[in-house]
C-alpha cells in the first residue's frame, strides 16, 4: 500500500511538472518527463518554487464543519504539495445552482467547481463541464476508488465529469433504546409492528418519530424506506423511468405513510421542521425515532450516548424481513468536483480537483467519523467511530442494495415532484391514490 | 354619558396605537436576542425570551467569517449611488410624465412600471449576460446600474403621484418670472414635494442595502461584495448557524434603522415647509 | 404657458436617462423573457422552437392555478392589511394633538428597516405549533383554538400573507402620511374634532384627497402581491407540499429546479401581463382628472 501510495505521489508530481510546463506554453516531449521524475524526488522544493504560480477559481461550500473542516484540510494539503498553484475560493451559496448556471451562461464558470448530478446533466449538454475520463486514466483516479462507489465516479453515459469523494450514504431509521424498553415496546420489524409502536407511543404522549419534514428530501427518504420493502430499487426506478408509480410498491408505501401520519407518527406541524427542531426532540428525548443519513450518528451519540441505535426498516411482513433488510434507502451518485472546459489552466485544474476530492474523503475518513466516502483511504482514524458507525461498517459489504436521496435523483422534473408530493402525503390532506395518479401523470 | 364613551373610546383608540408600535419594536429585539443564543435556543427552548446566557460568540463568529467592514463599506457605496441614480432619474422622468404636456406620457409612464412586474430571478442570466456585454463585470456598476434600473419603476410612480397634486400656478409663476423650465423644476417643483423624497431615499436605500439575489449572482469578487452576502458563510446544506447569523443580521440592520431615523426626521421637518409653499 | 410645458428638448433631458436605463437593464430582459417562454430551453445552450406549447401546457398544470390563486389571494391580504392599517395609522399619527408621535412614526416603520430573513424567523416562531407564540397565548386563555398555520394546505398562505403584509405595512404607512402632511392645513382642520366625527372628517375629505396616493399604494400592494416569493421561499418552500406555490414559486422552481427554463419564462410571462392588467384597471378606476387642491 505505501508503494502505492509513493508511486502515485511521484507520478502526480511528475504530472504537475507536465501540465504546468504545458500551461508555461513549454514544449514537452518524453524523455524531459523522466528526467523531471528525478528531478522531483531530488529536489522539490527547488522545483515547486521555480513553478510560475498559478490562480485557480474554485467554487465550492463553506459553510458548517461538515463543508468548512475539508475544505481547509485539503487546502492545506495542497499548499504542501503543488506551492503554486493558489486557489481562490467562491462561496457556494443555497441557492439551487443559480449562481454557478448564471457563470455558465455567461462564460465565467469557475476554474474548479462542485458539481452535483442536476449540475452534470444540465452542463455537459452545453459544453460546460470537461470530460475527465483522461484525467480518471492518467491520475490513476479510478484505482483509488472503492469498487463499490464506482457509481459514484461514472454518469449513466460512461463518462466522468466529477472527481467524487462522498460514497454511497445511507438513510438510517433511529431509535432512543430507552424510550422503547420503559414502554415495552420491541424495535420493530413489521410494518404492523411499527405501527402498533406508533400507536403505543402516541398514546403515552411520546412523539413516534421526528421528521424535519421541512426539507423536503427527508420526507422522500420516509417514502423510500417503504417502497423499497417490495422494490429495493425504490425510487430509483422511477427516476431512471422504468417503472410507474401505481406498482405496489409505491401504492403500499404512500397508502402506509398515509395511515402511519393518521395514527400519529410525527409530530404537530412536521411539515415545517427544520433540522434543528427535529433532531431536538430526538436528542432530548421526547422523539422515540428520528431519520435522517448516517451522518447523524455522530450528533445522535454525542447527544444520547449508547441510548440511541438504528434499526433495520420495518419489513412488508414477517416472511421478508430477513430477506430485504439489508436493502437500504440512500445512496450516492455521481457528484463532487468539476472543472470547466474553458479554464486557462485546464489539466492544472483537473489534477488539483483531483487532489481536493482525495483529500475532502480522507479528512471525512479521519477526522469526521465518515467511512463512508467514494475513495480508498490509508490514513489513520484521529476520531474513533461510535458503535452505530461501527455496527454500520459491518453492515456495508453484506448491503444488497442502495437508491438515492432525493437530491441525486437525476430527472430534475421527477425530482422536484416526488418531494412535494411525498411531503404532501404527511399533511393528511392528500390521498394515496392523489399520489399515485400525480406521480404517474408526471412519468407518463 | 357621551363624554365617558368618547373617553373610553380615546383610551381604546390610543392603546391600539401603543400596542401596535410595541408589535413593530419587538423584531427588533427579538434580533437582538437571537443573535445572542445558540441553535437549540432559538429553535426549542428559548425561542421568545431574553438569552439566558449571552453568546457574544455568536458576534466574534461572524465578524471573523469574512470581512466585514469591508463588505459595509461597498454596501454603503453602492446604497449612496443607487438613491442618488435612483431619484434624480425616476424625480426628472415623473415630472415630465404628470406635469408636461406630450404625446404617450401615460404609455411612457406604465412601461417604466413594467420593473415591478417582473420577478427578478427570471430575469437574471440575461442580465448577467447583459452586465458582461456591458464591460460591467467584477466593478461596482455592475450591481448599481441594475439597482438604479429596478428602483426605477416603483420611485417614479411615487413621485408621479406627488407632480399631480401641485398646482400649476407654480410653473406658472416660473414662467411668468421668465425662469426656464429646468429652473422652476428645481427650485420651485422640487421643494414642494420634499416629504416623498425624503421617503423614497429611505425607501432606495433599503432595498439596496438588504438585496441579495442580484448581489449574489452578478458580484464574484470577493472586494466587492455586499453584506447580505454575508449570509452565505452561515447557511450549509443542512445546516445553519442560526445565532452568527442573526449577529450578521443585527451588524447590517443598525445602520439602515440610523439612515431611517435621520431621513425621517427629515420627512418631518419638510412637511411643514412643504404645506406652507402649497397654503 | 402650454408652449412652456411642451418644450421637446426639456421633455427629453427629462425622461431619457431613465428610459435608457429602464430598457437597456429591464425592458430587454423582460423581451427575453417572453422570447425564452417559447423555448424548450434548460437555460444552457441550445433551445428548440415549440411556439406557444408552454402557455399550452401552463394551462394544464395544476400547480399553475394553485400560484395563480395563491397570489390573487396574497395580494387581497396585503390590500386589505396593508392600505387599511397604514391608512389607519398614518391618519392617526398626523394628528398634532396625539403623545408620543414621533415615537409611534418612527416604530411603525421598524419592520420594513429588517432584512426578511429575519422576519420570517421570527414569524416560524410565532407560528409554531407546539412552541409557537400564538398557540400558547391560546393554550394560557384556555382556549382550543390551536391552528397549524403553516402545514395547513389552505391556512397557509393566508398565514404567509399576514407576515409579508405586516412587515411592509410601514411603506404604505410613511407614503400615506407624506401625503397626508403635504395636503394643506385647512383641508386637515376639520379632522381635528374627536370621536366620531373625526372618522366622517376623514373619510369625506382626507382619504378622497389621498386618492393619487392610493392609486400607487393599490398598485404596489396588487404587484407585490402577485409577486410574493421570498416569504414563502423562506418560510415554506412552497409547502406543505404544493401548497403554497405563487407564479414567481413555480418559475423559480421549473427554471432552477427542474431545468424548464422556457416553461418558467412562460410563468413569468403570465405574471407580467397579470400585473400590466391590474396596474392598468387601477389606473382606469382612479382615472378621473388631476385635482388640485
Amino acid at each position: 500500500m505505501k508503494k502505492l501510495i509513493k508511486k502515485t505521489l511521484i507520478m502526480t508530481m511528475a504530472l504537475i511538472l507536465i501540465f504546468s510546463m504545458v500551461a508555461c506554453s513549454s514544449s514537452k516531449n518524453d524523455d524531459a518527463d523522466k528526467k523531471d521524475e528525478i528531478t522531483v524526488t531530488e529536489g522539490k522544493k527547488n522545483e515547486e518554487a521555480k513553478k510560475k504560480p498559478i490562480k485557480l477559481r474554485i467554487y465550492a461550500q463553506y459553510a458548517d464543519d461538515d463543508t468548512k473542516v475539508p475544505y481547509d484540510y485539503a487546502l492545506d494539503a495542497l499548499k504542501k504539495e503543488m506551492p503554486h498553484v493558489e486557489l481562490e475560493l467562491d462561496v457556494q451559496a443555497q441557492d439551487d445552482g443559480q449562481k454557478i448556471k448564471t457563470y455558465a451562461a455567461t462564460g465565467n464558470l469557475p476554474d474548479i467547481f462542485q458539481a452535483n448530478l442536476d449540475i452534470i446533466n444540465t452542463f455537459k449538454t452545453s459544453n460546460n463541464i470537461m470530460v475527465l475520463d483522461e484525467y480518471v486514466e492518467k491520475l490513476g483516479f479510478k484505482e483509488k476508488m472503492h469498487p463499490s462507489a464506482m457509481n459514484t465516479l461514472y454518469t449513466d453515459d460512461g463518462h466522468c465529469y466529477a472527481f467524487p469523494y462522498a460514497g454511497n450514504e445511507l438513510v438510517l431509521l433511529y431509535y432512543n433504546k430507552e424510550i422503547f424498553e420503559q414502554n415495552g415496546v420491541e424495535v420493530p420489524k413489521t410494518y404492523d409492528e411499527f405501527l402498533q409502536a406508533v400507536k403505543v407511543f402516541n398514546s403515552k404522549g411520546i412523539i413516534p418519530l421526528a421528521l424535519f419534514a421541512k426539507e423536503k428530501w427527508p420526507c422522500v427518504a420516509l417514502f423510500d424506506i417503504f417502497a423499497t420493502r417490495l422494490e429495493p430499487q425504490g425510487i430509483l426506478k422511477l427516476d431512471r423511468g422504468e417503472g410507474k408509480a401505481s406498482e405496489e410498491s409505491y401504492t403500499v408505501a404512500a397508502q402506509r405513510i398515509v395511515e402511519l401520519v393518521k395514527a400519529g407518527l410525527l409530530p404537530k406541524g412536521a411539515t415545517n421542521m427544520n433540522y434543528d427542531q427535529a433532531a431536538a426532540l430526538f436528542h432530548q428525548g421526547k422523539a422515540a425515532m428520528f431519520i435522517n443519513g448516517q451522518w447523524e450518528i455522530e450528533a445522535s451519540t454525542e447527544a444520547l450516548g449508547d441510548k440511541v441505535d438504528w434499526m433495520y426498516y420495518p419489513a412488508y411482513d414477517q416472511s421478508t424481513y430477513e430477506s430485504t433488510k439489508y436493502a437500504f434507502s440512500g445512496g450516492g451518485g455521481p457528484s463532487g468536483y468539476a472543472v470547466s472546459p474553458r479554464s486557462e489552466y485546464k489539466d492544472v485544474a483537473a489534477e488539483v480537483a483531483a487532489f481536493i476530492s482525495l483529500k475532502y474523503a480522507e479528512c471525512k475518513y479521519t477526522m469526521r467519523g465518515n467511512p463512508i466516502i467514494a475513495t480508498k483511504v490509508d490514513a489513520p482514524i484521529v476520531k474513533p467511530y461510535p458503535p452505530m458507525m461501527q455496527k454500520l461498517a459491518q453492515d456495508i459489504p453484506k448491503i444488497t442494495s442502495t437508491t438515492a436521496f432525493a437530491w441525486g435523483l437525476g430527472n430534475a422534473k421527477f425530482k422536484a415532484a416526488i418531494e412535494d408530493n411525498a411531503q404532501k402525503l404527511l399533511t393528511g390532506f392528500y390521498s394515496a391514490e392523489d399520489f399515485v395518479k400525480d406521480m404517474n401523470k408526471l412519468l407518463e | 354619558m357621551k363624554l365617558i364613551k368618547s373617553k373610553i373610546s380615546r383610551i381604546i383608540y390610543q392603546t391600539f396605537l401603543w400596542i401596535y408600535s410595541l408589535i413593530s419594536l419587538y423584531p427588533l429585539v427579538w434580533m437582538v436576542f437571537y443573535s445572542l443564543k445558540n441553535n437549540d435556543e432559538i429553535f426549542v427552548t428559548n425561542p421568545f425570551g431574553f438569552p439566558t446566557n449571552f453568546r457574544i460568540e455568536n458576534y466574534i463568529n461572524a465578524w471573523s467569517r469574512y470581512n466585514v467592514p469591508r463588505y459595509f463599506i461597498n454596501s454603503l457605496f453602492v446604497a449612496f449611488v443607487t438613491v442618488l441614480g435612483t431619484i434624480i432619474l425616476s424625480v426628472m422622468f415623473a415630472y415630465a410624465a404628470a406635469r408636461l404636456k406630450w404625446r404617450l406620457k401615460d404609455v411612457a409612464r406604465i412601461y417604466i412600471t413594467l420593473g415591478m412586474f417582473i420577478p427578478v430571478q427570471v430575469i437574471m442570466i440575461p442580465l448577467a449576460i447583459l452586465v458582461r456585454d456591458l464591460h460591467l463585470n467584477n466593478t461596482y456598476l455592475s450591481l448599481i446600474i441594475p439597482y438604479i434600473a429596478f428602483n426605477l419603476s416603483f420611485s417614479t410612480i411615487v413621485f408621479y403621484g406627488f407632480f399631480r397634486t401641485i398646482p400649476y400656478e407654480l410653473e406658472e409663476s416660473g414662467y411668468i418670472d421668465g425662469a426656464s423650465i429646468y429652473y422652476t423644476f428645481f427650485y420651485i417643483i422640487l421643494p414642494t414635494i420634499k416629504p416623498a423624497l425624503a421617503t423614497m431615499i429611505i425607501f432606495v436605500f433599503l432595498s439596496s442595502w438588504n438585496e441579495f439575489t442580484m448581489a449574489l449572482i452578478l458580484i464574484s469578487k470577493e472586494s466587492l461584495k455586499t453584506l447580505p452576502l454575508g449570509l452565505l458563510f452561515f447557511q450549509g446544506e443542512f445546516t445553519t448557524d442560526w445565532g452568527a447569523m442573526g449577529a450578521a443580521m443585527t451588524i447590517a440592520s443598525f445602520p439602515t434603522i440610523l439612515i431611517y431615523l435621520l431621513f425621517s426626521e427629515q420627512v418631518e421637518n419638510a412637511l411643514t415647509v412643504g404645506s406652507s409653499v402649497k397654503g | 404657458m402650454h408652449k412652456y410645458l411642451k418644450n421637446k428638448v426639456a421633455i427629453i433631458v427629462f425622461t431619457l436617462p431613465a428610459l435608457v436605463v429602464f430598457s437597456i437593464i429591464v425592458f430587454y430582459p423582460i423581451i427575453q423573457t417572453f422570447y425564452k417562454s417559447m423555448f424548450d430551453w434548460n437555460g444552457l445552450g441550445k433551445g428548440t422552437f415549440i411556439f406557444l406549447d408552454n402557455y399550452v401546457r401552463l394551462l394544464g398544470d395544476r400547480l399553475f392555478y394553485t400560484s395563480l390563486r395563491n397570489g390573487l389571494i396574497f395580494a387581497a391580504v396585503l390590500v386589505i392589511l396593508q392600505i387599511g392599517i397604514g391608512t389607519f395609522l398614518a391618519l392617526a399619527v398626523s394628528d398634532v394633538t396625539l403623545k408620543g408621535r414621533s415615537f409611534l412614526r418612527v416604530t411603525y416603520f421598524i419592520p420594513v428597516v429588517l432584512s426578511i430573513t429575519v422576519v420570517c424567523q421570527l414569524w416560524l416562531s410565532i407560528y409554531n405549533e407546539e412552541l409557537g407564540l400564538i398557540n400558547k397565548l391560546m393554550e394560557q386563555l384556555g382556549l382550543s383554538y390551536r391552528q397549524h398555520w403553516l402545514s395547513s394546505e389552505k391556512g397557509a398562505i393566508y398565514a404567509i400573507a399576514v407576515v409579508n403584509a405586516w412587515q411592509y405595512m410601514g411603506y404604505h404607512f410613511a407614503l400615506i402620511f407624506a401625503a397626508v402632511k403635504s395636503l394643506p392645513e385647512q383641508y386637515f382642520e376639520a379632522a381635528r374634532i374627536d370621536g366620531a366625527g373625526k372618522i366622517k372628517a376623514h373619510l369625506n375629505i382626507t382619504i378622497p384627497l389621498l386618492y393619487e396616493t392610493y392609486k400607487f399604494c393599490l398598485i404596489l400592494a396588487i404587484t407585490g402581491g402577485l409577486n410574493a416569493f421570498a416569504n414563502m421561499f423562506i418560510m415554506t418552500n412552497g409547502g406543505p407540499g404544493d401548497a403554497t406555490y405563487t407564479l414567481t414559486f413555480l418559475m423559480y422552481r421549473s427554471a432552477f429546479r427542474v431545468n424548464e427554463f422556457g416553461y418558467g419564462c412562460a410563468a413569468a410571462a403570465v405574471l407580467v401581463i397579470e400585473c400590466l392588467l391590474a396596474t392598468i384597471i387601477i389606473n382606469k378606476l382612479f382615472g378621473r382628472e388631476q385635482i388640485t387642491y
